[in-house]
């Protein structure tokens, strides 16, 4: 290419460095309220809110289509379903009354009452299925109340934490993430420990139990609160198996989550931040 | 040869502008980067002064703790737009020079700050445009950036005048030209 050449198509180079200077500076870029690239946060926003309508679609022709089949043994499965719920009334009552005489119980013994979150219901409308990372991006952000490090849950366990946030939507780092963590503990024998995610397969991993302590399988795994993001008691698995070793000083103790990790869609954001559970340490 | 020079003439700036403000604290309101781009948008190389934004840009953000790209995208713009002037105005004169510098200061500070605004880190632009926390602050801010580059151009362009006299001889050829035709 010639000087003058050059020179004539200097508007296009112009486009093009300045171009490439946007993309730069908006990858580089933080968002304050998410920490997270402003590139992302510009290519996700629109991205989130396309994905959200199309995945509206599709649930909604696949609901009609599962709803149809599933027509056929719905007399049926009402039956047990009913019967289900007269039970789990009954066990829902019996725990009110005992959550009650708990609640009467730490005034006596002057503790102080936990802290109660709201929460909100968020569909996932993407997952990220790489090789490295198990996230799900879910339909709700800043805007609804969400910040980074909100637990995400379901009726079952815990699911995962935010990680980023953008206007419409956030993404969920899955407590199967082989770069997730959190404060556990078994609840039966109260001993702590840590639950990391293995990654590779849909389980966990409960590390710092001493070899000495007495672990069963299918014990259930739930959150200390030590680690400032899920606020204590929420149920995180059970022990799926025990792998043994003689010479180590720690138990390998494999957890199933107790929520469907790998195909859950519908989550529940509670709304915690670490400075309330910061208070809820203080007065414990 | 050229390219060498330019390229350390870039470096010589980025240098200075890292280190002198340690020393005299007016310095933080003079841009190197952005006068070494002028001088080259005046030079009548659109392809050359842009080049010279980009790398003395890039490199004052990352000298200056900002966004990579924030200082590049307006020294690029600007060394652009200078030299689209020099070639389309009579711009040879020192006085035309100096004003052409006022004005490429005065919207490098503008189109720093709006682009910092836009990416919402006005943290950042506080941190490295210095008072600039009020709009009245930031015309001051602008004026003072304006008159303190200004001053400095006097002296840099004699000198870079100087280290690329070829250039400077191909400009007064360009004003006998224009006066003649």
């Amino acid at each position: 290419m010639s000087a003058n050449v050059a020179q004539r198509k200097a508007h296009w180079v112009l486009a093009g460095l300045l171009l490439g200077q946007v993309v730069m500076m908006s990858y580089f870029a933080r968002h304050p309220d998410s920490e997270q690239s402003v590139l992302r946060t510009w290519l996700m926003t629109p991205l989130s809110a396309v994905t959200q309508v199309a995945d509206g679609i599709i649930s909604t022709v696949t609901g009609w289509i599962a709803g149809y089949t599933d027509l056929r043994g719905a007399r049926q499965e009402n039956i047990e379903l009913r019967e289900r719920v007269e039970q789990l009334t009954g066990e829902n009552n019996s725990l009110r009354e005992k959550e009650a005489e708990y609640k009467v119980l730490r005034t006596q013994i002057a503790l102080p009452q936990l802290a109660s979150y709201t929460q909100i219901a968020a569909n996932v409308v993407s997952r990220n299925p790489s090789l490295w990372f198990k996230r799900l991006i879910i339909d709700r952000g800043t805007a609804d109340g969400v910040k980074l490090d909100m637990p995400v849950a379901t009726g079952a366990g815990i699911v995962g934490r935010v990680i980023a946030v953008g206007p419409n939507f956030s993404t969920v780092q899955l407590i199967t993430d082989k770069y997730a963590g959190a404060g556990a503990m078994l609840q039966n024998s109260r001993e702590p420990g840590e639950v990391r995610g293995l990654g590779d397969e849909p389980y966990c991993e409960l590390r710092s139990i001493p070899s000495t302590s007495v672990v069963e399988v299918g014990e259930s795994v739930v959150t200390t609160g030590y680690d400032r993001i899920y606020p204590k008691g929420l149920l995180i698995g059970t022990v799926e198996r025990l792998e043994p070793d003689p010479t180590a000083t720690w138990h390998k103790i494999i957890i199933k989550p107790a929520a469907p990790v790998d195909r859950v869609e519908h989550v529940f954001v509670l709304l915690v931040e670490k400075k309330d559970l910061q208070v809820e340490e203080l007065n414990r | 040869m050229q390219t060498f020079k330019i390229a350390l003439t870039i470096f010589f700036a980025l240098l200075l502008q890292m280190l002198l403000p340690n020393y005299l604290a007016f310095f933080k309101y003079i841009d190197l980067p952005l006068l070494v781009t002028v001088y080259f948008g005046l030079q009548r190389a659109p392809l050359l002064a842009m080049l010279v934004g980009v790398f003395a840009g890039i490199g004052g953000d990352a000298i200056m703790g900002g966004i990579p790209g924030v200082g590049g995208f307006s020294k690029t713009l600007i060394g652009y737009l200078v030299a689209i002037a020099s070639i389309k105005l009579s711009l040879e004169n020192p006085f035309a020079r100096l004003a052409v510098v006022a004005v490429a200061s005065a919207a490098n500070t503008v189109l720093f700050a709006g682009l910092y605004l836009m990416l919402r880190q006005e943290h950042l632009a506080e941190s490295v445009l210095p008072y600039a926390t009020s709009l009245a602050d930031f015309g001051k801010t602008i004026g003072w950036k304006a008159l303190a580059d200004t001053s400095t151009a006097i002296l840099l362009f004699v000198a870079l005048d100087r280290v690329f006299s070829e250039q400077a001889a191909a400009r007064r050829m360009a004003i006998k030209r224009r006066f003649y035709e």
